[in-house]
């Protein structure tokens, strides 16, 4: 009989043991941790509407030849826009004629080599209508210096082809 | 071995991916077994839209003398009330298109409005339009350029693909549709080459920067770098195809050549037609420019002088002929460029015909002008179909009631071997087989 006790007792522990186990043995809970969406945008850069046909030719013309184009032209120019389907090539063609057209008002590559620094500046005001950044500065200056092939025309031809100046 | 498939499930499953592996590659979209280009009766189209609203009674049915002395062969005799009103031209070049090809001579523009760009749209989408069309809008449904492009294998650039409008309106905006899944990424170079190539486009164009291959390369650069800080971009959208770099060079230079050219008087009488040479055969004499420098796979090229018919009978016919010449001409260009010579099919149809009674506008001739309302009549029209032997069906005539605008699209899919990559139910024409070897 104290057999059988000892052993009832033997057993209740056990199953103590094995509840008490059991009972703890919580299945881990898997915590996912997630960040909510951000809109991670380039710049601080607030141009957000495209210049139409009319107004990128206007706009063009009035920042290299320092006066506004004439109605008549202005007509002439849209309508040979409409007369290609490609209208990248053509906006790219109408820049590098304007840039080449002895009447546009660009300064002179010694000015340019002269002062880097206020070159650049002059020109994001002029053509983008804001100050460069310190990087933006930086690499363009860097761009400059490091090729005595860029001219104050190839500036003004890629920032007047680039996307930015599409915007206002 | 694995215990998840049996062994036998196995060599059966590794069978089929085997067999799978060598077939799939050969299954394109469509469902078809074989790449498109591999099955093309000619590699190049070039269709001209002889437009405007002509009917079959002054063309095919020559009612007022043999105006299409090109297209049908035979004397360029005119009705002598008219004849004093027809400008002199130079004797048509080469034998006649039709011994060359097969002439449907019951055509039908079938449905919807005869107006111009409802027939344009029509004839260049495969599909008629059966109400009013807002012409400021590209076509609701693909034009054969977008098809050509993007079922052609392997997918082919814009410099193959053109339409040359012989004027601007809504005719840019046939270049592409806005068909979800097509649209810009597909269409054709689109040019109107009377605007561009003038006076106006040499003063604004065709003094361009000069760069080497090193100031590229640093524009490229400094532009990147700019593009880099601005989130924007693609201000055209799906507005405007757009060519890749190094077709857009070849297209500047081509521009700039042809102003330059135009400026040293190399356009003012190409053809020595003297003052007869009109807008649709400067229209088509550009063509021949783009054929010449680009050969491209698809060219299409309107031409609409002879719509004066709402006013003028008489210069009606006269601008007939002057389209007749161009369309000679046109195929001789053709003939002599190698790479298009003995490859080319040449599509010739009006967009719609006109009224067969007239209207109250009487010439200098007494000639009654004539519109075009959808009557019966104004939905006659014919159509050519030329090229090699071999490849069309020579000196073939069709009299019978056979064919609709809408087959012209299915027709050329076929030459140029995409008709079967096509989704179904896209086109409701039909292949002009008859045509055809």
């Amino acid at each position: 009989m104290q057999i059988s006790i000892k052993n009832s007792m033997k057993k209740l522990v056990l199953f103590a043991i094995v509840a008490f186990s059991l009972s703890s043995c919580k299945k881990e809970t898997d915590f996912v941790y997630e960040v909510n969406d951000v809109l991670v945008s380039k710049e601080k850069i607030g141009k957000g509407i495209p210049k139409t046909t009319v107004e990128f030719i206007s706009i063009a013309y009035s920042d290299l030849v320092g006066s506004t184009i004439s109605q008549n032209d202005l007509s002439r120019v849209t309508l040979l826009y409409l007369a290609f389907g490609d209208k990248r090539l053509i906006e790219d063609l109408l820049i590098k004629n304007i840039v080449n057209s002895p009447v546009v008002n660009i300064p002179t590559e010694e000015v340019m080599r002269n002062d880097i620094t206020a070159f650049i500046n002059s020109t994001y005001l002029k053509l983008f209508n804001r100050e460069p950044n310190e990087v933006e500065l930086y690499t363009l200056r860097k761009q400059i210096s490091e090729n005595t092939n860029i001219t104050p025309k190839l500036v003004y031809y890629a920032m007047m082809t680039s996307d930015e100046y599409r915007y206002y | 071995m694995s215990t998840f498939i049996p062994r036998r499930n196995f060599l059966k499953k590794t069978a089929i991916a085997a067999t799978g592996a060598f077939v799939a590659p050969y299954i394109l979209p469509g469902g078809r077994l074989f790449a498109a280009t591999g099955n093309r009766i000619a590699n190049h189209v070039v269709f001209c839209l002889f437009a405007g609203g002509i009917r079959n009674i002054e063309s095919v049915g020559q009612e007022r003398g043999n105006l299409l002395p090109s297209l049908l062969g035979g004397a360029g005799t005119v009705d002598p009330i008219i004849a004093a009103g027809m400008d002199p031209l130079p004797d048509t070049p080469g034998s006649s298109l039709r011994s060359q090809g097969t002439l449907f001579r019951q055509f039908r523009y079938a449905q919807g409005p005869t107006g111009h760009f409802n027939g344009h749209s029509t004839a260049l989408t495969g599909n008629y339009t059966l109400q009013d069309l807002s012409i400021k809008e590209a076509p609701k449904m693909p034009t054969v350029f977008e098809y050509y492009r993007k079922h052609s294998s392997p997918e082919q650039n814009a410099l193959n693909a053109w339409w040359v409008a012989n004027s601007l309106g809504p005719y840019p905006s046939l270049n592409f549709s806005s068909y979800p899944g097509y649209g810009a990424l597909y269409g054709a170079n689109f040019v109107q080459p009377l605007t561009l190539i003038s006076t106006d486009g040499a003063n604004a164009l065709s003094n361009p920067i000069t760069l080497s291959s090193d100031e590229i390369a640093r524009v490229n650069e400094m532009r990147n770098n700019f593009n880099a800080s601005f989130s924007k971009t693609g201000i055209f959208g799906d507005n405007a195809i757009v060519n890749n770099l190094a077709d857009r060079d070849l297209l500047q230079n081509y521009i700039k050549q042809q102003l330059i050219d135009g400026v040293a008087g190399a356009f003012n009488n190409p053809w020595g037609a003297g003052a007869a040479m009109n807008d649709d055969m400067y229209n088509v004499f550009f063509a021949e420019k783009i054929i010449e420098q680009f050969k491209p796979e698809l060219l299409v090229v309107n031409m609409q002088g002879v719509d004066i018919a709402h006013s003028n009978f008489t210069q009606y016919c006269n601008n007939l002929r002057k389209a007749d010449f161009a369309v000679g001409h046109l195929w001789q260009t053709i003939q002599n460029t190698p790479g298009m010579a003995n490859d080319t099919i040449l599509i010739v149809a009006p967009e719609h015909g006109r009224n067969l009674l007239p209207n109250t506008i009487i010439d200098d001739y007494g000639q009654p002008a004539l519109d075009h309302n959808s009557d019966e009549t104004s939905r006659e029209i014919f159509c050519m179909v030329v090229g090699p032997p071999g490849k069309v069906q020579q000196n073939q005539i069709v009299t019978q009631i056979t064919g609709e605008s809408i087959d012209i699209v299915p027709t050329i899919a076929r030459i140029l071997g995409f008709d079967q990559d096509i989704p179904g139910g896209m086109l409701p024409g039909r292949i002009l087989n008859e045509a055809l070897v």
